[in-house]
């Protein structure tokens, strides 16, 4: 003899016959919402992946707007320690006309944007102490060895130049100068 | 219905048939578990309108997700799960348990109803659809189908204490409604 659990278990009863009819009805109604949407599912997922899309689009895009600019803070910070091993490299004199030098040999180059940034060098001046100046200065020191001789238009630059020294009232002439020396020597002596 | 009464397909066609939409194996597999699950939902339901309303539910969840179906246990097995989640769907909208604490619940026994198996099962489920909601549901789940009462109260909702104060109860009244009943036989025998 089967125990009540078993009997429940396996209870069965005829359901009414509408009810087929009702779930027919209801899965003839559901065919007929796909046949209306039949790319309901499939716009979802287009749905999705665009937005996916674009997410990656703008993520792509804001790293090379930032890498971008990234390389301006590098290049400066390149310059300066470019800058740095200069005035370091440059222990002697010697050391001072290799680098001066070598600015001339990229000076005759094609100017590049790299190029155009190395606009100041750090030598060391006769006193030990690190002196900044022009890359287009490293000419005119180099000159005075007569390695590299200046370019006429240097020539034209200096004459230039004494002209507006000797012209000047405020700055003092060499002469102005000899005689300032003279006194404070003579002032000494007294 | 005449068209589907002499073609009996095997169980992966009749599954096959119904995930490609073909309406005759939709009800072919309809007619071949209706009766089954119409008694689960009866069980729960109480009332043959919800009953009905379970077991339309219930068939088209089957269809919908037919295609979800492993072939990891039975068949049968896994259009029971679906009719008895519905069942339990339908009576956790309606009834709402409130949780009992471990006093109430220590206090509680547990009536022995083994009686029931002298019944017809006419007649135990006529007991059983005397229950209120939440007695036949904690009663269906644990008793009938077998789940523990932390999967009962995991689907209902509810402490597992007040699935076990629920069984409890459901069983004393069990108990004396059947007690009732063959006092009543007992009754109209000696009268007779």
């Amino acid at each position: 003899m089967q125990n009540f659990q078993e009997k429940l278990y396996k209870y069965e009863a005829t359901p009414p016959a509408n009810v087929w009819e009702k779930i027919s009805a209801e899965l003839d109604a559901n065919e007929a919402v796909k046949r209306i949407h039949p790319f309901r599912k499939r716009s979802r997922i287009v749905y999705y992946g665009l937005t996916i899309a674009a997410s990656l689009i703008i993520i792509f895009v804001s790293s090379l707007f930032f890498n971008k600019k990234e390389p301006a803070g590098g290049e400066a910070n390149s310059l300066a320690s470019q800058q740095q091993n200069i005035s370091i490299a440059t222990g002697d004199d010697s050391m001072n006309s290799d680098v001066l030098a070598s600015i001339i040999k990229q000076k005759d180059q094609p100017s590049t944007p790299e190029s155009l940034q190395k606009k100041y060098i750090t030598i060391k001046g006769p006193g030990g102490q690190s002196v900044k100046i022009s890359s287009k200065a490293a000419t005119l020191i180099l000159s005075a060895d007569n390695e590299y001789p200046p370019k006429p238009v240097w020539d034209k630059k200096i004459n230039k130049w004494s002209e507006i020294m000797l012209s000047s009232t405020i700055s003092p002439t060499a002469t102005n100068l000899l005689d300032v020396v003279q006194i404070s020597s003579l002032q000494t002596d007294n | 219905m005449s068209s589907t009464s002499n073609y009996i397909p095997s169980e992966n066609d009749l599954i096959q048939g119904c995930i490609n939409g073909d309406r005759q194996m939709q009800e072919l597999l309809y007619k071949r578990f209706a009766p089954k699950m119409y008694g689960v939902c009866l069980r729960y339901a109480g009332n043959t309108e919800d009953a009905n309303d379970l077991l339309q539910e219930g068939f088209i969840k089957v269809y919908k997700n037919l295609a979800k179906f492993r072939s990891e246990g039975s068949f049968e097995g896994w259009i029971r799960r679906i009719f008895v989640n519905t069942s339990i769907e339908h009576f956790r909208k309606k009834v709402k348990l409130y949780n009992v604490t471990e006093a109430q619940e220590n206090t509680l026994e547990d009536p022995d109803i083994s009686v029931l198996d002298s019944l017809a099962e006419k007649d135990v489920i006529a007991l059983v659809n005397e229950l209120s909601p939440g007695y036949k549901t904690v009663f269906n789940m644990h008793v009938i189908e077998g789940y523990s009462h932390k999967e009962i109260a995991s689907a209902l909702g509810i402490t597992e204490g007040t699935s076990k104060s629920q069984l409890a109860r459901a069983k004393g009244v069990l108990k004396k409604s059947l007690e009732k009943k063959l006092n009543k036989t007992s009754n109209d025998n000696s009268q007779s």
